[in-house]
Protein backbone atom coordinates (compact mmCIF):
# COMPACT_ATOMS: atom_id res chain seq x y z
CA UNK A 1 0.00 0.00 0.00
CA UNK A 2 1.71 2.98 -0.87
CA UNK A 3 -0.86 6.04 -0.67
CA UNK A 4 0.22 9.49 0.39
CA UNK A 5 -1.76 12.81 0.43
CA UNK A 6 -1.18 16.15 -1.78
CA UNK A 7 -0.71 18.91 0.35
CA UNK A 8 -2.93 21.19 -1.62
CA UNK A 9 -5.48 20.86 0.57
CA UNK A 10 -6.78 24.45 0.51
CA UNK A 11 -8.83 25.40 -2.78
CA UNK A 12 -7.08 28.68 -2.65
CA UNK A 13 -4.04 27.12 -4.05
CA UNK A 14 -5.88 24.84 -6.76
CA UNK A 15 -4.81 26.79 -10.08
CA UNK A 16 -8.46 26.64 -11.31
CA UNK A 17 -9.97 27.54 -8.59
CA UNK A 18 -9.88 31.13 -9.10
CA UNK A 19 -13.94 32.23 -8.59
CA UNK A 20 -14.30 28.61 -8.34
CA UNK A 21 -15.63 26.54 -5.19
CA UNK A 22 -14.63 23.58 -3.54
CA UNK A 23 -17.33 21.25 -5.01
CA UNK A 24 -16.24 22.67 -8.84
CA UNK A 25 -13.01 22.13 -8.15
CA UNK A 26 -13.51 18.89 -7.41
CA UNK A 27 -15.63 18.13 -10.33
CA UNK A 28 -12.80 19.61 -12.28
CA UNK A 29 -10.03 16.68 -11.23
CA UNK A 30 -12.47 14.03 -11.31
CA UNK A 31 -13.01 15.17 -14.79
CA UNK A 32 -9.60 15.29 -15.75
CA UNK A 33 -8.86 11.83 -13.95
CA UNK A 34 -12.07 10.69 -16.13
CA UNK A 35 -10.40 11.58 -19.36
CA UNK A 36 -7.13 10.53 -18.43
CA UNK A 37 -8.84 6.68 -18.61
CA UNK A 38 -9.44 6.58 -14.73
CA UNK A 39 -12.28 4.52 -13.67
CA UNK A 40 -14.85 4.77 -10.92
CA UNK A 41 -14.55 2.70 -7.73
CA UNK A 42 -17.23 3.67 -4.93
CA UNK A 43 -16.19 6.15 -2.25
CA UNK A 44 -14.16 6.49 -0.03
CA UNK A 45 -14.72 8.09 3.91
CA UNK A 46 -11.61 9.28 6.16
CA UNK A 47 -13.08 10.70 9.39
CA UNK A 48 -11.08 12.27 12.48
CA UNK A 49 -12.32 13.46 16.00
CA UNK A 50 -9.65 15.31 18.66
CA UNK A 51 -9.48 14.49 21.85
CA UNK A 52 -7.35 16.43 24.84
CA UNK A 53 -6.22 15.20 28.16
CA UNK A 54 -9.44 15.97 30.86
CA UNK A 55 -8.04 18.76 32.17
CA UNK A 56 -8.67 16.31 36.13
CA UNK A 57 -6.03 14.13 34.85
CA UNK A 58 -3.17 17.45 34.17
CA UNK A 59 -0.54 18.14 36.73
CA UNK A 60 1.36 20.70 37.47
CA UNK A 61 0.10 24.61 35.48
CA UNK A 62 0.91 25.35 32.82
CA UNK A 63 1.88 21.32 31.42
CA UNK A 64 -0.42 21.25 28.14
CA UNK A 65 -2.66 18.56 27.42
CA UNK A 66 -1.52 16.20 24.87
CA UNK A 67 -3.82 16.08 21.84
CA UNK A 68 -4.98 12.48 20.76
CA UNK A 69 -6.52 11.90 17.30
CA UNK A 70 -9.06 8.88 16.44
CA UNK A 71 -9.32 8.57 12.93
CA UNK A 72 -11.07 5.94 10.82
CA UNK A 73 -10.74 4.86 6.94
CA UNK A 74 -13.09 3.09 4.85
CA UNK A 75 -9.90 1.44 3.54
CA UNK A 76 -9.54 -0.86 6.93
CA UNK A 77 -12.97 -0.69 8.44
CA UNK A 78 -12.19 -2.98 10.75
CA UNK A 79 -10.02 -0.57 12.01
CA UNK A 80 -9.76 2.12 14.28
CA UNK A 81 -6.49 4.22 15.04
CA UNK A 82 -5.51 6.81 17.42
CA UNK A 83 -2.41 8.92 16.36
CA UNK A 84 -0.71 11.42 18.87
CA UNK A 85 0.84 14.45 16.95
CA UNK A 86 4.82 13.57 15.94
CA UNK A 87 3.76 10.51 18.32
CA UNK A 88 3.23 6.80 17.96
CA UNK A 89 0.29 5.76 15.85
CA UNK A 90 -1.82 3.01 17.41
CA UNK A 91 -3.94 0.47 15.37
CA UNK A 92 -7.10 -1.13 17.27
CA UNK A 93 -10.03 -2.80 16.59
CA UNK A 94 -13.05 -0.64 15.59
CA UNK A 95 -13.94 -1.13 19.43
CA UNK A 96 -11.47 0.81 20.16
CA UNK A 97 -14.22 3.67 20.58
CA UNK A 98 -16.19 1.79 22.83
CA UNK A 99 -13.29 2.15 24.82
CA UNK A 100 -12.80 5.90 24.24
CA UNK A 101 -15.87 6.48 25.84
CA UNK A 102 -14.62 4.55 29.15
CA UNK A 103 -12.01 6.66 29.17
CA UNK A 104 -13.89 9.91 29.69
CA UNK A 105 -12.17 10.68 32.32
CA UNK A 106 -8.79 10.80 31.13
CA UNK A 107 -9.58 11.81 27.24
CA UNK A 108 -12.14 14.48 26.65
CA UNK A 109 -13.80 15.15 22.84
CA UNK A 110 -12.68 18.53 21.78
CA UNK A 111 -16.21 19.98 21.04
CA UNK A 112 -16.91 20.31 17.34
CA UNK A 113 -13.91 19.20 16.57
CA UNK A 114 -14.94 16.30 14.00
CA UNK A 115 -13.32 16.86 10.34
CA UNK A 116 -13.43 14.35 7.78
CA UNK A 117 -12.77 14.12 3.82
CA UNK A 118 -15.31 11.68 1.84
CA UNK A 119 -14.92 11.46 -2.06
CA UNK A 120 -14.56 9.15 -5.26
CA UNK A 121 -12.23 6.30 -5.58
CA UNK A 122 -11.00 6.31 -9.18
CA UNK A 123 -8.64 3.40 -10.23
CA UNK A 124 -6.26 3.95 -13.80
CA UNK A 125 -3.96 1.21 -14.03
CA UNK A 126 -2.05 0.13 -10.85
CA UNK A 127 -2.90 3.91 -9.22
CA UNK A 128 -5.79 4.43 -7.00
CA UNK A 129 -6.82 7.98 -6.18
CA UNK A 130 -8.91 9.09 -3.73
CA UNK A 131 -10.44 12.69 -4.65
CA UNK A 132 -12.35 13.70 -1.16
CA UNK A 133 -13.87 17.15 0.04
CA UNK A 134 -13.32 18.19 3.38
CA UNK A 135 -15.55 19.32 5.87
CA UNK A 136 -16.06 20.32 9.26
CA UNK A 137 -19.30 20.31 10.78
CA UNK A 138 -21.68 21.62 7.69
CA UNK A 139 -18.76 23.54 5.70
CA UNK A 140 -16.30 22.23 3.12
CA UNK A 141 -12.82 23.34 4.32
CA UNK A 142 -10.86 22.05 1.20
CA UNK A 143 -9.86 18.88 -0.85
CA UNK A 144 -7.83 16.02 -0.15
CA UNK A 145 -5.99 14.24 -2.88
CA UNK A 146 -4.28 10.49 -2.25
CA UNK A 147 -2.84 8.56 -4.60
CA UNK A 148 -1.76 5.24 -3.71
CA UNK A 149 0.40 3.18 -6.11
CA UNK A 150 0.26 -0.43 -5.01
CA UNK A 151 2.67 -2.45 -6.32
CA UNK A 152 5.44 -0.45 -4.90
CA UNK A 153 5.97 -1.30 -1.12
CA UNK A 154 8.60 1.23 0.12
CA UNK A 155 7.51 4.81 -0.49
CA UNK A 156 10.54 6.55 -1.58
CA UNK A 157 11.30 4.02 -4.29
CA UNK A 158 8.36 5.20 -6.18
CA UNK A 159 8.28 9.11 -5.22
CA UNK A 160 9.45 10.55 -8.81
CA UNK A 161 6.79 7.98 -10.95
CA UNK A 162 4.35 9.01 -8.01
CA UNK A 163 4.81 13.04 -9.14
CA UNK A 164 4.96 12.67 -12.35
CA UNK A 165 1.77 10.52 -12.06
CA UNK A 166 0.00 13.76 -10.02
CA UNK A 167 1.66 16.10 -12.69
CA UNK A 168 -0.35 14.70 -15.35
CA UNK A 169 -3.43 15.74 -13.70
CA UNK A 170 -2.71 18.16 -11.16
CA UNK A 171 -0.67 19.87 -13.75
CA UNK A 172 2.12 22.46 -12.06
CA UNK A 173 0.21 21.90 -8.26
CA UNK A 174 1.87 19.55 -7.49
CA UNK A 175 3.16 18.82 -3.89
CA UNK A 176 6.45 18.26 -2.47
CA UNK A 177 7.40 15.02 -0.95
CA UNK A 178 5.75 14.59 2.48
CA UNK A 179 7.65 13.81 5.45
CA UNK A 180 6.64 9.79 5.59
CA UNK A 181 9.40 9.67 2.66
CA UNK A 182 12.20 11.33 4.16
CA UNK A 183 12.21 9.15 6.98
CA UNK A 184 12.54 5.32 7.36
CA UNK A 185 14.11 5.12 4.20
CA UNK A 186 13.67 1.55 3.02
CA UNK A 187 10.47 1.07 5.42
CA UNK A 188 7.73 -0.96 4.49
CA UNK A 189 4.36 1.46 4.01
CA UNK A 190 1.67 0.77 5.98
CA UNK A 191 -1.63 1.53 6.43
CA UNK A 192 -0.36 3.91 9.48
CA UNK A 193 1.37 6.17 7.51
CA UNK A 194 -1.30 7.10 5.43
CA UNK A 195 -3.44 7.88 8.39
CA UNK A 196 -0.66 10.23 9.97
CA UNK A 197 -0.93 12.33 6.41
CA UNK A 198 -4.13 12.53 6.70
CA UNK A 199 -4.14 13.85 10.26
CA UNK A 200 -1.34 16.17 9.37
CA UNK A 201 -3.65 17.55 6.30
CA UNK A 202 -6.86 17.61 8.82
CA UNK A 203 -4.59 19.93 11.03
CA UNK A 204 -3.46 22.38 8.58
CA UNK A 205 -7.05 22.83 7.24
CA UNK A 206 -8.23 23.49 11.07
CA UNK A 207 -5.77 26.29 11.37
CA UNK A 208 -6.67 28.02 8.25
CA UNK A 209 -10.19 27.80 9.79
CA UNK A 210 -8.88 31.31 12.19
CA UNK A 211 -7.99 32.64 8.78
CA UNK A 212 -10.84 33.32 6.92
CA UNK A 213 -9.50 32.55 2.84
CA UNK A 214 -11.28 34.21 0.61
CA UNK A 215 -13.72 32.19 -1.73
CA UNK A 216 -14.59 29.75 1.17
CA UNK A 217 -17.89 29.70 2.37
CA UNK B 1 4.70 -46.67 -60.83
CA UNK B 2 2.44 -50.37 -59.92
CA UNK B 3 4.95 -52.10 -62.07
CA UNK B 4 7.41 -51.31 -59.72
CA UNK B 5 5.52 -53.38 -57.63
CA UNK B 6 5.25 -56.68 -58.49
CA UNK B 7 3.99 -57.91 -55.42
CA UNK B 8 5.77 -61.51 -54.44
CA UNK B 9 2.49 -62.98 -52.40
CA UNK B 10 0.74 -66.18 -52.78
CA UNK B 11 -2.90 -65.02 -53.50
CA UNK B 12 -4.28 -68.33 -52.69
CA UNK B 13 -2.80 -68.71 -49.44
CA UNK B 14 -3.72 -65.08 -49.09
CA UNK B 15 -7.32 -66.16 -49.44
CA UNK B 16 -6.34 -69.49 -46.74
CA UNK B 17 -4.82 -67.19 -44.19
CA UNK B 18 -7.71 -64.90 -44.01
CA UNK B 19 -10.27 -67.52 -43.40
CA UNK B 20 -8.05 -68.94 -40.97
CA UNK B 21 -7.59 -65.76 -39.07
CA UNK B 22 -11.53 -65.89 -38.97
CA UNK B 23 -11.53 -69.29 -37.50
CA UNK B 24 -9.14 -68.52 -34.82
CA UNK B 25 -11.44 -65.25 -34.15
CA UNK B 26 -14.30 -67.33 -33.68
CA UNK B 27 -12.80 -69.96 -31.67
CA UNK B 28 -11.25 -67.79 -29.42
CA UNK B 29 -14.81 -66.35 -28.81
CA UNK B 30 -16.18 -69.31 -28.16
CA UNK B 31 -13.55 -69.73 -25.42
CA UNK B 32 -14.78 -66.56 -23.75
CA UNK B 33 -18.52 -67.66 -24.25
CA UNK B 34 -17.81 -70.79 -22.65
CA UNK B 35 -16.41 -68.92 -19.48
CA UNK B 36 -18.90 -66.40 -19.64
CA UNK B 37 -22.06 -69.18 -19.66
CA UNK B 38 -20.03 -71.16 -16.81
CA UNK B 39 -21.52 -74.18 -15.41
CA UNK B 40 -24.33 -75.59 -17.52
CA UNK B 41 -27.19 -77.41 -14.93
CA UNK B 42 -26.59 -80.96 -14.55
CA UNK B 43 -27.89 -82.93 -12.17
CA UNK B 44 -24.35 -83.17 -9.96
CA UNK B 45 -21.94 -80.68 -8.96
CA UNK B 46 -19.22 -82.82 -10.27
CA UNK B 47 -20.65 -83.28 -13.26
CA UNK B 48 -20.97 -80.07 -13.92
CA UNK B 49 -17.88 -79.33 -13.55
CA UNK B 50 -16.47 -82.41 -15.57
CA UNK B 51 -18.90 -80.96 -18.11
CA UNK B 52 -17.51 -77.47 -17.82
CA UNK B 53 -13.60 -78.22 -18.29
CA UNK B 54 -13.97 -80.80 -21.05
CA UNK B 55 -16.39 -78.24 -22.95
CA UNK B 56 -12.92 -75.32 -21.90
CA UNK B 57 -10.81 -78.24 -23.38
CA UNK B 58 -12.44 -78.59 -26.20
CA UNK B 59 -12.48 -75.02 -27.19
CA UNK B 60 -8.88 -74.40 -25.99
CA UNK B 61 -7.77 -77.07 -28.09
CA UNK B 62 -9.48 -75.57 -31.35
CA UNK B 63 -7.72 -72.09 -30.71
CA UNK B 64 -4.67 -73.96 -30.65
CA UNK B 65 -5.23 -75.81 -33.78
CA UNK B 66 -6.54 -72.44 -35.48
CA UNK B 67 -3.10 -70.37 -34.39
CA UNK B 68 -1.17 -73.52 -35.84
CA UNK B 69 -3.16 -73.25 -39.14
CA UNK B 70 -2.50 -69.40 -39.16
CA UNK B 71 1.38 -69.75 -38.60
CA UNK B 72 1.48 -72.38 -41.18
CA UNK B 73 -0.10 -70.13 -44.25
CA UNK B 74 1.77 -67.25 -43.11
CA UNK B 75 4.67 -68.58 -43.67
CA UNK B 76 3.33 -69.39 -47.31
CA UNK B 77 1.98 -66.14 -47.90
CA UNK B 78 5.59 -64.34 -48.00
CA UNK B 79 6.53 -61.26 -47.61
CA UNK B 80 5.56 -58.06 -49.09
CA UNK B 81 8.36 -56.55 -51.21
CA UNK B 82 10.50 -54.22 -49.13
CA UNK B 83 12.40 -52.40 -51.44
CA UNK B 84 9.99 -49.72 -52.14
CA UNK B 85 11.47 -46.34 -50.79
CA UNK B 86 8.32 -46.00 -48.77
CA UNK B 87 7.73 -49.25 -47.38
CA UNK B 88 4.12 -50.45 -46.74
CA UNK B 89 2.70 -47.09 -47.79
CA UNK B 90 3.93 -47.45 -51.13
CA UNK B 91 1.16 -49.34 -51.71
CA UNK B 92 -1.18 -46.65 -51.60
CA UNK B 93 0.11 -45.71 -55.51
CA UNK B 94 -1.84 -48.94 -56.37
CA UNK B 95 -4.72 -46.94 -55.75
CA UNK B 96 -6.23 -47.18 -58.93
CA UNK B 97 -8.53 -43.97 -58.58
CA UNK B 98 -5.85 -41.32 -58.12
CA UNK B 99 -7.98 -38.85 -59.47
CA UNK B 100 -10.57 -39.03 -55.95
CA UNK B 101 -7.60 -39.96 -53.67
CA UNK B 102 -4.19 -38.13 -54.72
CA UNK B 103 -3.25 -39.48 -50.86
CA UNK B 104 0.24 -41.22 -53.01
CA UNK B 105 1.07 -38.13 -54.77
CA UNK B 106 0.52 -35.56 -51.45
CA UNK B 107 2.60 -38.05 -49.27
CA UNK B 108 5.50 -38.24 -51.47
CA UNK B 109 5.24 -34.03 -51.40
CA UNK B 110 5.07 -34.02 -47.35
CA UNK B 111 8.41 -36.76 -47.56
CA UNK B 112 10.03 -34.57 -49.50
CA UNK B 113 9.14 -31.52 -47.53
CA UNK B 114 9.75 -33.00 -44.20
CA UNK B 115 13.11 -34.07 -45.82
CA UNK B 116 14.18 -30.13 -46.82
CA UNK B 117 13.15 -29.15 -43.51
CA UNK B 118 15.06 -31.60 -41.49
CA UNK B 119 17.65 -30.37 -43.54
CA UNK B 120 17.25 -26.68 -43.36
CA UNK B 121 16.62 -27.20 -39.20
CA UNK B 122 20.53 -29.10 -39.48
CA UNK B 123 22.12 -26.00 -41.30
CA UNK B 124 20.45 -23.78 -39.21
CA UNK B 125 21.24 -25.07 -35.90
CA UNK B 126 24.84 -25.01 -36.82
CA UNK B 127 24.71 -21.70 -37.49
CA UNK B 128 23.33 -20.58 -34.53
CA UNK B 129 25.29 -22.46 -32.06
CA UNK B 130 28.18 -20.73 -33.39
CA UNK B 131 26.76 -17.43 -32.44
CA UNK B 132 26.25 -18.57 -28.71
CA UNK B 133 24.13 -16.70 -26.30
CA UNK B 134 24.34 -12.97 -26.69
CA UNK B 135 25.07 -11.32 -23.46
CA UNK B 136 27.76 -14.03 -22.29
CA UNK B 137 29.35 -14.22 -25.02
CA UNK B 138 32.55 -12.98 -24.18
CA UNK B 139 32.68 -15.15 -20.50
CA UNK B 140 31.53 -18.04 -22.52
CA UNK B 141 34.69 -18.05 -24.66
CA UNK B 142 36.97 -18.21 -21.77
CA UNK B 143 34.91 -20.47 -19.57
CA UNK B 144 33.42 -22.35 -22.65
CA UNK B 145 37.01 -24.39 -23.05
CA UNK B 146 37.56 -25.44 -19.45
CA UNK B 147 33.86 -26.97 -19.61
CA UNK B 148 33.12 -30.32 -20.02
CA UNK B 149 32.19 -31.02 -23.37
CA UNK B 150 27.90 -30.24 -24.11
CA UNK B 151 26.29 -33.16 -21.40
CA UNK B 152 23.71 -34.31 -23.83
CA UNK B 153 21.44 -35.70 -20.95
CA UNK B 154 20.86 -32.37 -18.99
CA UNK B 155 17.53 -32.97 -18.37
CA UNK B 156 18.52 -36.03 -15.89
CA UNK B 157 21.27 -33.67 -13.58
CA UNK B 158 20.96 -34.85 -9.98
CA UNK B 159 19.69 -32.56 -7.50
CA UNK B 160 22.22 -32.03 -5.82
CA UNK B 161 23.88 -30.66 -8.78
CA UNK B 162 20.75 -28.44 -9.53
CA UNK B 163 21.22 -27.14 -5.45
CA UNK B 164 24.55 -26.15 -6.20
CA UNK B 165 23.94 -23.69 -9.41
CA UNK B 166 21.21 -22.07 -7.55
CA UNK B 167 23.33 -21.48 -4.18
CA UNK B 168 25.78 -20.13 -6.35
CA UNK B 169 23.60 -18.07 -8.30
CA UNK B 170 21.94 -16.95 -4.88
CA UNK B 171 25.88 -15.72 -2.84
CA UNK B 172 26.52 -14.10 -6.55
CA UNK B 173 23.38 -11.70 -6.26
CA UNK B 174 22.92 -10.06 -2.36
CA UNK B 175 20.08 -8.19 -3.20
CA UNK B 176 18.37 -11.39 -4.44
CA UNK B 177 17.02 -13.98 -1.97
CA UNK B 178 16.13 -17.47 -3.75
CA UNK B 179 14.08 -20.02 -1.84
CA UNK B 180 14.65 -23.39 -3.51
CA UNK B 181 11.84 -26.12 -2.56
CA UNK B 182 10.95 -29.26 -4.50
CA UNK B 183 7.44 -29.75 -3.62
CA UNK B 184 6.51 -32.37 -6.26
CA UNK B 185 9.03 -34.57 -6.92
CA UNK B 186 13.06 -33.86 -7.93
CA UNK B 187 11.61 -30.58 -10.19
CA UNK B 188 12.65 -27.48 -7.79
CA UNK B 189 10.73 -24.79 -7.51
CA UNK B 190 12.42 -21.66 -6.56
CA UNK B 191 10.64 -18.61 -4.63
CA UNK B 192 13.12 -15.54 -5.53
CA UNK B 193 12.56 -12.23 -3.50
CA UNK B 194 14.51 -9.30 -5.21
CA UNK B 195 14.98 -6.11 -2.77
CA UNK B 196 11.36 -4.96 -1.40
CA UNK B 197 10.23 -4.91 -5.36
CA UNK B 198 8.83 -8.04 -6.31
CA UNK B 199 8.75 -12.04 -5.89
CA UNK B 200 9.06 -14.47 -8.50
CA UNK B 201 8.11 -18.15 -9.03
CA UNK B 202 10.72 -20.41 -11.07
CA UNK B 203 9.49 -23.52 -12.14
CA UNK B 204 12.35 -25.24 -13.31
CA UNK B 205 13.07 -28.96 -14.94
CA UNK B 206 16.29 -29.68 -14.28
CA UNK B 207 18.24 -26.88 -14.87
CA UNK B 208 15.92 -25.47 -17.37
CA UNK B 209 13.38 -22.54 -16.37
CA UNK B 210 9.73 -24.33 -17.25
CA UNK B 211 7.43 -21.10 -16.26
CA UNK B 212 8.12 -18.11 -14.13
CA UNK B 213 5.40 -16.21 -12.27
CA UNK B 214 6.10 -12.20 -11.18
CA UNK B 215 4.36 -11.01 -8.26
CA UNK B 216 4.28 -7.65 -6.06
CA UNK B 217 6.46 -8.00 -2.53
CA UNK B 218 3.04 -7.65 -0.38
CA UNK B 219 1.06 -9.97 -2.64
CA UNK B 220 0.52 -13.54 -1.85
CA UNK B 221 2.67 -16.35 -3.52
CA UNK B 222 0.94 -19.70 -1.42
CA UNK B 223 -1.98 -21.30 -2.26
CA UNK B 224 -3.78 -21.74 0.76
CA UNK B 225 -2.57 -25.06 2.05
CA UNK B 226 0.73 -23.33 2.08
CA UNK B 227 2.50 -24.46 -1.37
CA UNK B 228 3.77 -22.24 -4.15
CA UNK B 229 1.26 -20.77 -6.18
CA UNK B 230 1.95 -21.04 -9.45
CA UNK B 231 -0.46 -20.36 -11.43
CA UNK B 232 -2.34 -17.15 -10.54
CA UNK B 233 -1.16 -14.13 -11.57
CA UNK B 234 -0.26 -10.51 -10.30
CA UNK B 235 -3.67 -8.47 -9.43
CA UNK B 236 -0.93 -5.48 -10.42
CA UNK B 237 -1.02 -4.77 -14.34
CA UNK B 238 2.74 -3.98 -13.83
CA UNK B 239 3.87 -7.20 -12.66
CA UNK B 240 1.74 -8.90 -14.85
CA UNK B 241 3.89 -6.96 -17.69
CA UNK B 242 6.84 -8.29 -16.06
CA UNK B 243 5.60 -11.72 -15.88
CA UNK B 244 5.22 -11.92 -20.22
CA UNK B 245 8.75 -10.07 -20.59
CA UNK B 246 10.00 -12.58 -18.11
CA UNK B 247 8.69 -15.27 -20.58
CA UNK B 248 10.28 -13.54 -23.14
CA UNK B 249 13.61 -13.80 -21.50
CA UNK B 250 13.29 -17.29 -20.83
CA UNK B 251 12.85 -18.02 -24.86
CA UNK B 252 15.69 -15.89 -25.20
CA UNK B 253 18.46 -16.65 -23.13
CA UNK B 254 18.73 -20.50 -24.52
CA UNK B 255 21.78 -22.59 -24.54
CA UNK B 256 20.93 -26.30 -24.62
CA UNK B 257 24.48 -27.67 -23.55
CA UNK B 258 24.92 -25.07 -20.55
CA UNK B 259 22.12 -24.67 -18.82
CA UNK B 260 23.43 -23.15 -15.52
CA UNK B 261 24.70 -20.86 -17.82
CA UNK B 262 21.56 -19.69 -18.67
CA UNK B 263 19.87 -19.90 -15.54
CA UNK B 264 22.87 -17.34 -14.49
CA UNK B 265 21.78 -15.01 -17.36
CA UNK B 266 18.44 -14.84 -16.20
CA UNK B 267 19.00 -14.39 -13.10
CA UNK B 268 21.36 -11.63 -13.64
CA UNK B 269 18.51 -10.19 -16.39
CA UNK B 270 15.69 -10.45 -13.77
CA UNK B 271 17.61 -8.42 -10.81
CA UNK B 272 17.32 -5.10 -13.00
CA UNK B 273 14.28 -4.76 -12.28
CA UNK B 274 15.75 -4.13 -8.80
CA UNK B 275 15.08 -0.08 -9.98
CA UNK B 276 11.66 -0.68 -11.32
CA UNK B 277 10.12 2.06 -9.81
CA UNK B 278 12.99 4.21 -9.98
CA UNK B 279 14.76 4.11 -13.44
CA UNK B 280 12.84 6.09 -16.34
CA UNK B 281 12.60 5.25 -19.67
CA UNK B 282 15.56 5.42 -21.51
CA UNK B 283 14.22 6.20 -24.52
CA UNK B 284 11.71 8.54 -23.81
CA UNK B 285 12.98 10.01 -20.29
CA UNK B 286 9.84 9.12 -18.78
CA UNK B 287 8.55 7.14 -15.82
CA UNK B 288 5.22 6.27 -17.29
CA UNK B 289 3.27 5.66 -19.88
CA UNK B 290 -0.31 4.37 -20.47
CA UNK B 291 0.45 4.59 -16.28
CA UNK B 292 3.02 2.01 -16.51
CA UNK B 293 6.65 2.16 -15.50
CA UNK B 294 9.54 0.81 -17.94
CA UNK B 295 8.95 -2.91 -17.39
CA UNK B 296 10.69 -3.85 -20.30
CA UNK B 297 14.48 -4.95 -19.57
CA UNK B 298 17.31 -4.80 -22.16
CA UNK B 299 18.50 -8.36 -22.54
CA UNK B 300 21.90 -7.08 -23.27
CA UNK B 301 22.30 -3.75 -21.72
CA UNK B 302 19.37 -4.52 -19.18
CA UNK B 303 18.49 -0.77 -19.76
CA UNK B 304 15.07 0.42 -18.62
CA UNK B 305 12.53 0.79 -21.61
CA UNK B 306 8.82 0.89 -22.20
CA UNK B 307 7.26 -1.57 -23.30
CA UNK B 308 6.66 0.49 -26.55
CA UNK B 309 9.77 1.99 -26.57
CA UNK B 310 11.90 -0.86 -26.91
CA UNK B 311 13.56 -1.10 -30.46
ZN1 LIG C 1 9.52 5.23 -22.84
Amino acid sequence: MRPFLLEGGSVSQMPVAEGKNVQQTVELLTRKLEMLGAEKQGTFCVDCETYHTAASTLGSQGQAGKLMYVMHNSEYPLSCFALFENGPCLVADTNFDVLMVKLKGFFQSAKASKIETRGTRYQYCDFLVKVGTVTMGPSARGISVEVEYGPCVVASDCWSLLLEFLQSFLGSHTPGAPTVFGNRHDAVYSPADTMVQYMELFNKIRKQQQVPVAGIR
Amino acid sequence: MADVLSVGVNLEAFAQAISAIQALRSSVSRVFDCLKDGMRNKETLEGREKAFIAHFQDNLHSVNRDLNELERLSNLVGKPSENHPLHNSGLLSLDPVQDKTPLYSQLLQAYKWSNKLQYHAGLASGLLNQQSLKRSANQMGVSAKRRPKAQPTTLVLPPQYVDDVISRIDRMFPEMSIHLSRPNGTSAMLLVTLGKVLKVIVVMRSLFIDRTIVKGYNENVHTEDGKLDIWSKSNYQVFQKVTDHATTALLHYQLPQMPDVVVRSFMTWLRSYMKLFQAPCQRCGKFLQDGLPPTWRDFRTLEAFHDTCRQ
